[in-house]
């Protein structure tokens, strides 16, 4: 197949992705990471390596809105609490993961990691459209969950930045460039996008992308990741995009349009139906891994955050997607975990996506007439 | 016969069709006639925060617009409009908001205008039908 039809395919892909997902009201990642499934594994359709590069690229930008969308002063008011809750969210299932996919699935200690990784994280997104739905957003319970959720995120992508870093001259300049960037980008931006901001040629986006070009660049040198600091530099520029929504909405057009089709595409593509079937108890007892290390870790901490309303709080922190396929899709790309096993963890990370979502929602939704306890 | 209607409103064709059979009952009556759009559900299992609020500022959007030109068309049939606007899964609001404000006569559309409607993979207008607390007009 040459490069044009790959690119003629994915195209295609992504466009009944979006028109499945409007018509059908389920997220458009979803639908692309199913869609590409299937045109691989029933259609042929194989990848390239400029797609690779977008997919890497569009995981990094996905990284950057994850930072850019955090509430800084919602996380300030719950830092206690969500420090505890958070790092436990993590931890938990990190370690829980790791050492069931090393001692019982006898993987590598490298792809155990991954595994950790991957299946530790939480869903800032699944979460917020379930507060934002239901209301309880501006309930505690609901800030504490963003909050904590936030916390949880930060250990996926200091974990994944730090376990496979190798110590060579490079990794200083990485982290030396990193931080100046992170404390440099709020003090110039605002004078920046004020100069430059509002112009269909779109010199903010450039300069972001030219920030996590950088960061990449520099990240592979390292034979470190740039997730983290891609990650931070989102988070740093927050506030100045709460302010500046034109420009946030602009740089989440260039990105859903383009560079994350591809890399949830392409996340999709890689997934082997075959092994799948394969590795069915595996793939169970993975999920399994990572709901009970939440229920067991999240649990008790919530009760006494959020009493009655603590097993809702528990299943949504126990749901993962997007930082749980940049994890795999780096793992598999680095080949650090073989095709069988991303297949296995980009499964278990979208199940975990819907079906404590589901329960959550079908079972034990707050009651959302109460009064607001805020 | 019927002292206070409600009319379901999604923005499809069907509903107007709603529309203008609540407006014209409710000027034959008498009535008050009032309109809920219920913004559907936020994408499910997003990826990203953006995702789910420019889903949302869509809907807005998109049901203000609807909001507004129903009160027109009301105006023009010299019936006074009371739109409100909820959020959340549409035959559940739709019930619970004609239970509550103590409707006698709900109007909706066949029809609604996704392809999940069309394709009946979803029974809102089947689950109203079955729950509605009020006699309920189907339009077609």
């Amino acid at each position: 197949m040459t490069e044009l039809w790959i690119a003629v395919g994915i195209a295609l892909v992504a466009l009944l992705a979006s028109i499945i997902s409007v018509e059908f009201g389920v997220s458009i990642a979803i639908v692309e990471i199913v869609l590409g499934v299937a045109a691989a594994n029933f259609f042929g359709l194989h990848t390239a390596p400029w797609v690779d590069f977008i997919a890497a690229f569009g995981s990094i930008v996905l990284t950057f809105l994850a930072g850019a969308e955090v509430d800084v002063d919602l996380l300030r008011t719950e830092f206690k609490g969500s420090l505890l809750v958070g790092g436990v969210s993590f931890l938990a299932p990190f370690v829980a993961a790791l050492l069931f996919a090393y001692y019982v699935a006898g993987w590598s200690w490298r792809a155990s990691e991954i595994c950790g990784i991957a299946l530790s994280t939480t869903s800032l997104a699944v979460v917020y459209a379930v507060l934002v739905e239901t209301g309880l957003n501006r309930r505690r319970i609901g800030k504490l969950l963003m909050s904590a959720t936030f916390i949880t995120d930060l250990g996926t992508v200091l974990a994944l930045s730090l376990l496979f870093a190798k110590p060579t001259p490079w990794i200083i300049v990485f982290i030396v460039v990193s931080a100046l960037l992170i404390w440099t980008l709020p003090k110039i931006s605002p004078w920046f996008f004020g100069r430059y901001g509002d112009r269909v040629i779109e010199p903010e986006i450039k300069l972001v992308f030219f920030l996590l070009f950088l960061l990449m660049a520099l990240g592979k040198l390292s034979a470190s990741h740039a997730v983290l600091p891609a990650f931070l530099l989102g988070l740093a520029a927050s506030r100045l995009y709460a302010t500046h929504d034109l420009e946030r909405q602009r740089l989440r057009v260039v990105a859903f349009a383009f560079l994350t089709p591809v890399f949830f595409i392409r996340s999709g593509m890689n997934v082997s139906l075959a092994a799948l079937g394969a590795n069915l108890g595996l793939l169970a007892a993975l999920f399994g891994v990572k709901l009970v290390a939440k229920m067991g870790s999240v649990l008790p901490l919530a009760r006494g955050f959020v009493g009655k309303d603590s097993i809702f709080f528990t299943l949504l922190m126990s749901t993962g997607l997007t930082f749980g396929t940049i994890s795999s899709l780096y793992g598999y790309q680095a080949g650090i975990i073989d095709k069988a096993q991303f297949s296995l963890l980009v499964t278990v990370v979208v199940a975990s996506a819907v079906i404590p979502t589901l329960i959550a929602q079908r079972w034990f939704k707050p009651k959302t007439d109460e009064e607001g306890d805020d | 016969m019927y002292e206070k209607i409600l009319v379901a409103l999604d923005g499809s064709e069907g509903a107007q069709k709603a529309l203008a059979a609540a407006v014209e009952l409710a000027r034959t009556y008498g009535a008050e006639l009032h309109s809920l759009a219920v913004e559907g559900k936020l994408p499910a299992y997003a990826a990203s925060i953006g995702e789910v609020d420019e889903a949302k500022a869509e809907k807005d959007a998109f049901f203000e617009r609807i909001d507004r030109e129903a009160v027109a068309y009301a105006a023009e049939h010299s019936v006074e409009l009371h739109p409100v606007k909820m959020v959340g899964d549409p035959a559940d609001r739709v019930l619970q908001y004609a239970e509550e404000g103590g409707f006698d006569l709900l109007v909706l559309a066949a029809r609604g205008h996704s392809l999940a409607h069309r394709f009946h993979l979803t029974g809102t207008a089947d689950k109203i039908l079955d729950h509605s607390p009020c006699s309920t007009l189907l339009v077609r």
